[in-house]
């Protein structure tokens, strides 16, 4: 039972991160490969100030999102005077500097070894500590956070970023802030999975920097992609795809050692037949078709 | 002191150069990023342990096995995956993705198959280092410089001397123009490709004779490889060159001064002051407005 409700807290997680990127990629047209590095910035800050300053979770929650939310700013400004392959190589750049950062900074983020013993946890004095108790609270902040996200894109604020996905110059023209309108997606997306990296922390109680690597990066790309950029409701069904299929090769007796890159294996190709059949994805709209 | 670090940085200069020849090749012609010539340069690495270990073959035999694998390899992905998607008039971003989607399962089927520790080539190093200029280099770094100055030489007179050669870097200059003068663009593709590959797989090769390799070794690889693209300019085959041995150098300087372990970030350092200041690189022309 636990190992089932641990399988849906993943896919609340996951889905945090996936509407968020999808906030960035599927409705402002940013490819980007650095939200795993965005997704650990709110990781490790919440986690240094719940063991260095015994933060209480909603505070940890607020201080991730503004951290990450100010390192995207810093990411996001220069890199948006960059186009396509170009912004996606920056992000990527970004997700390999944070990744050299979380390893090599021991003094801040004990390096390889991670940082080990985050409390579980309190929101108004009561203490999460059942896996069905963080399944509540990690389904209400995807909830939340989809709802959010729905909000924005069907505002005049997402009507734009879709213009600007479209057609960047036509958008232009018609006295929009191209520049202005990405960089807030951008920001709103990297503090969004600065909140996804605080329920991680709290919920593995254990941070290492294998959790943010690259290939994590790809995968939650993988996710918005396979799930249909620029649909939230995609985002979500992604999410259960491809955090659930991998789970599922486990009841076919795989050992362990190569479950991980099965996994791997399993959504790489998932990527490639869905670039080869569907680029829009399952329940999306946008195929990255822009000329 | 100074020379042994020149001489460091050119040996690791060397192989970012083919790294970068190898990717800006295929980037100038097929205009997309290929992350998956990143899995090329570990095939290549591993290719050459295969070769080794299980069928009992000599080092520079199994290099030439390599590769052969690599090419293959290349031109397997351009015909199974790009060519189609091409053919369903895909975007560079769809492209891109669909590479990523190739380099994750080839990387994860070398894990599955050697494991993802490293591994070194036993290679019988016995001879005494050269000593050049005060700068001591072990005979396997010398292969290195021979071997990618002899590759990039190599490379330099096919694109100039033959018929090929000239249609790539027209097309690399102006593809609509040069598929107008009759350049058949799906063989010069698959060309680039396969010259591509072998340069990425060369490098693979080289680096595990150095080093020794990881199924990850390929995105580092490419990654400096990409860096040096960029800062010797795009679409520049000796800037991509100049730019891999001036990474290496500067490298190795930064590395003195601060620690290896920061040499990945170091790297990127570069490329994003590069992306925002130079995005036309220290060698290529100035670019017109970004088309978007």
């Amino acid at each position: 039972m636990d190992y089932l409700l641990h399988v849906l807290i993943l896919i609340a997680i996951y889905s945090i991160l996936s509407v968020s990127l999808n906030l960035i990629s599927g409705y402002a047209g940013l490819l980007s490969l650095a939200h795993a590095a965005l997704f650990g910035v709110g990781a490790y800050v919440a986690a240094l100030f719940a063991l260095h300053f015994h933060a209480g979770f909603l505070f940890g929650v607020l201080c991730a999102a503004i951290g990450a939310g100010l390192i995207s700013l810093v990411v996001a400004a220069p890199s948006l005077r960059i186009h396509d392959d170009y912004f996606v190589l920056a992000t990527f750049a970004f997700q390999v500097i944070a990744f050299g950062v979380m390893n090599n900074w021991i003094g801040l983020t004990g390096g390889p070894m991670g940082l080990p013993g985050i409390p579980q946890p309190t929101i108004f004095g009561l203490a999460i500590s059942s896996h069905a108790g963080f399944l509540v609270l990690a389904g209400a902040f995807a909830a939340t956070t989809a709802l959010l996200v729905r909000r924005l894109v069907r505002s005049p604020f997402g009507r734009v970023l879709k213009a600007i996905r479209e057609d960047e110059v036509f958008a232009q023209s018609l006295g929009k802030n191209v520049t202005r309108h990405k960089l807030q997606a951008f920001v709103i997306g990297g503090a969004l999975a600065a909140v996804a990296g605080t329920l991680y922390a709290h919920y593995i109680t254990f941070i290492d920097p294998t959790s943010f690597t690259v290939q994590e990066s790809i995968f939650m790309l993988a996710i918005v992609i396979v799930g249909g950029s620029g649909s939230i409701a995609g985002s979500v069904v992604g999410a259960a795809l491809l955090v659930a299929l991998p789970e599922a090769l486990r009841f076919l007796g795989l050992p362990s050692s190569i479950a991980a890159n099965v996994r791997q294996i399993l959504y790489g190709a998932l990527l490639v037949i869905c670039m080869m059949f569907r680029p829009q994805g399952i329940l999306g709209e946008f195929a990255f078709r822009r000329r | 002191m100074t020379q042994q670090l020149i001489a460091n940085g050119i040996v690791a200069g060397s192989i970012y150069a083919l790294t970068a020849l190898g990717f800006a090749l295929i980037y100038g012609t097929a205009r997309f990023f290929h992350f998956a010539h990143a899995a090329v340069i570990t095939a290549g690495a591993y290719a050459v342990l295969f070769g080794c270990e299980r069928l009992g073959l000599s080092v520079p035999l199994a290099s030439l096995l390599a590769i052969a694998v690599c090419g293959v390899l290349g031109c397997a992905m351009e015909i199974c995956c790009y060519r189609p998607l091409r053919r369903r008039k895909a975007s560079p971003l769809v492209l891109l993705l669909a590479s990523l989607g190739m380099y994750v399962v080839l990387q994860n089927l070398i894990s599955l198959m050697f494991g993802d520790n490293p591994r070194v080539i036993l290679v019988p190093q016995g001879d005494k280092p050269f000593s050049i200029m005060g700068a001591r280099l072990m005979p396997v770094h010398m292969a290195i410089i021979l071997t990618s100055l002899a590759l990039v030489l190599a490379l330099a007179g096919v694109l100039r001397a033959t018929r090929v050669g000239r249609a790539t870097r027209a097309v690399a200059d102006d593809p609509t123009l040069a598929l107008v003068c009759g350049v058949d663009a799906h063989r010069l593709l698959l060309f680039t490709f396969a010259i591509g590959s072998v340069l990425g797989g060369a490098a693979g090769i080289l680096i595990a004779l150095d080093v020794g390799m990881t199924p990850h070794m390929g995105m580092s690889a490419l990654l400096m490889g990409v860096v040096a693209t960029i800062g010797g300019g795009v679409g520049s085959i000796p800037g991509a060159a100049a730019g891999g041995l001036l990474l290496g150098l500067a490298q190795h300087f930064s590395v003195w001064m601060i620690g290896s372990e920061w040499q990945d970030s170091i790297a990127f350092a570069i490329l994003l002051a590069f992306l925002i200041f130079r995005p036309y690189g220290i060698f290529g022309r100035k670019l017109g407005k970004v088309e978007i």
